[in-house]
């Protein structure tokens, strides 16, 4: 029989032996997973630390991913609120500028739309400014009718678009957005997010450092233990299995304490950001970052940690000399 | 089971540690290898349990060829072999109980069949009631035997033994050797290499004579029993 055949009936002998079946793995990878927190647990102050600078690296940029939800849900309240005025012409009647602003309530991108003759304005203008005597000098009225809308689409290139469009009605003098402020909110917005993304793809290389780092020294710790296990037939991916372990606790902590400390500073911000609001009249407060939020920044600790340690630990084995 | 044809290995210093070894050993055939210390007798065993590869010549030990191992297939080749070491390879923070377990671990055994398994390697080499100690409160003689406990719990198809009675008085190393014997009975191929010449003397098996690297002698048992 030639070797080859003879080494593939060994492996079935072997499968049909060994009763390695589901539920047995699933004890056997339980046994291994409290093996390792038991051997973590028996440096508390090193695992604490390694915790915290996984929780601190993970924190940054879920802050500002949180910062960034937050405006988004700012710019979202202020949506119905892209308003846009046009002011028209001199010579344009009150006729013609009704039928301006009724033309345009049959536009898609446009929710509302009102018609402000020169004399309303004037009106206005006087009530508010509290100028009434000084206005009733004037011997003729210097404001020309407007319309103001309101854009369906606040976004701002979506907004840029309808500007365009209604600069080519032959009546509107002068086009005014009103909501420019909202656009760079919204430009800051954007810039947040890539900061928070360059800043994540930063976070994910020094989480692969810290966990590569401190997986290196435990295995470098037990190399007798991976010699010996290597020496009576386990894989590399057998010895490295506690390893894994050691990861992923140390993600899925990291990733809780950074969830608790991102409360904390929420809290702490809260309060002020409040006083804030309550100035420009709004009721808003800060969004707590929500379970899904919290979620993902678990998985997502515990997922690089486990990776970080799995191409570590695999390659630290490999090398290890019999 | 396992056969050299033809093997030598030269370390990368350019020691020649064997030159062209061949024997062969088939199943239910205990043979013993001895020779001086350095005469070559570790290097053999590490060749079999592809620790060294060779750096000529064709090995095959149950029916792998050596000369040919994979990485991957490395791991599966030790599970079937059951080796004891002459520096025992025991870990030190783990009970003697989970030391012997170890191979079973790492086949996947369920741990009623696996802890039914290690107290039977347990009894064999007598040291059942020390299943809670840890090595390092054993004596010499007594981490030989949990080596040896080790290296037969997964029932192997082959048994590598390096100075297995080294530690032990004679007593002991005829329990040992009884050991080893049930296993050829049961089809097992045992290669044991010690420098204990009266035990070998006293038990008549085929012996292969190492020196310097080159195999001098094979010797058959005296008579034939």
């Amino acid at each position: 029989m030639s070797p080859v055949r003879r080494n593939k009936r060994n492996k079935r002998n072997k499968r049909t032996q060994s009763p390695s079946s589901y539920i047995n793995r699933i004890q056997a990878h339980k046994r291994v997973a409290r093996a390792s927190l038991k051997q973590l647990l028996k440096d508390p102050v090193s695992c604490l630390v390694t915790t915290f600078v996984i929780a601190a690296s993970l924190l940054l940029p879920a802050l500002l991913f949180g910062l960034n939800s937050n405006l988004s849900s700012i710019l979202s309240g202020f949506q119905e609120s892209a308003q846009v005025t046009l002011y028209l012409k001199d010579e344009v009647s009150n006729i013609s500028g009704k039928r301006v602003s009724n033309d345009l309530l049959t536009h898609p991108d446009i929710s509302t739309s009102v018609y402000i003759s020169p004399e309303q304005a004037l009106d206005e203008f006087a009530s508010s400014t509290g100028l009434e005597s000084l206005l009733q000098e004037l011997s003729s009225n210097p404001l020309p009718g407007a319309v103001v809308i309101t854009a369906a689409d606040a976004s701002p290139a979506s907004v840029d678009n309808l500007v365009q469009q209604l600069h080519t009605i032959p009546e509107v003098a002068l086009v005014q957005v009103d909501s420019r402020w909202l656009q760079r909110l919204a430009a800051i917005s954007q810039l947040i997010r890539l900061i928070g993304q360059l800043l994540s793809a930063v976070v994910i290389t020094a989480l692969f450092l810290v966990i590569g780092n401190t997986i290196k020294l435990a295995i470098e710790n037990r190399k007798e233990e991976i010699r010996v296990i290597k020496l009576v037939g386990g894989s590399d991916m057998f010895a490295a299995r506690p390893f894994l372990y050691t990861g992923l606790l140390y993600g899925l902590a990291g990733g809780i304490l950074a969830v608790l400390l991102q409360h904390v500073v929420l809290y702490a911000f809260n309060s002020g950001f409040e006083q804030l609001m309550q100035l420009y009249g709004s009721e808003f407060t800060l969004q707590g970052f929500g379970l899904s939020n919290s979620i993902i920044i678990i998985v997502a600790g515990s997922a690089i940690s486990w990776i970080a340690a799995f191409v570590t630990s695999l390659r630290q084995i490999r090398n290890i000399n019999l | 089971m396992i056969k050299f044809d033809n093997i030598s290995k030269r370390y990368a210093d350019g020691q020649e540690a064997l030159s062209n070894i061949s024997f062969e050993v088939s199943k239910g055939e205990l043979a013993f290898i001895t020779g001086h210390s350095g005469a070559g007798k570790s290097t053999l065993l590490k060749l079999i349990l592809a620790m060294e590869s060779p750096s000529n010549g064709q090995l095959i030990a149950n029916g792998v060829n050596l000369s040919r191992i994979s990485r991957s297939q490395i791991a599966e080749h030790r599970r079937q072999i059951g080796t004891v070491f002459q520096d025992h390879q025991l870990l030190h923070d783990r009970t003697v109980f989970d030391n012997v377990a170890l191979p079973l671990e790492i086949s996947g055994y369920q741990a009623k069949e696996a802890g039914r398994r290690v107290r039977a390697a347990l009894d064999k080499v007598g040291l059942l009631k020390k299943e809670k100690s840890f090595p390092g409160s054993l004596s010499g003689g007594e981490q030989q035997r949990v080596g040896i406990a080790r290296a037969v719990v997964n029932r192997p198809s082959i048994i590598l033994a390096d100075e297995p009675t080294g530690n032990l008085d004679p007593a002991l190393s005829t329990e040992v050797m009884k050991v080893f014997e049930q296993f050829k009975s049961v089809g097992v191929c045992l290669l044991v290499a010690s420098h204990d010449a009266t035990l070998i003397q006293r038990l008549n098996y085929r012996t292969l004579v190492l020196d310097n690297g080159k195999l001098v002698a094979d010797q058959a048992p005296r008579s034939p029993s």
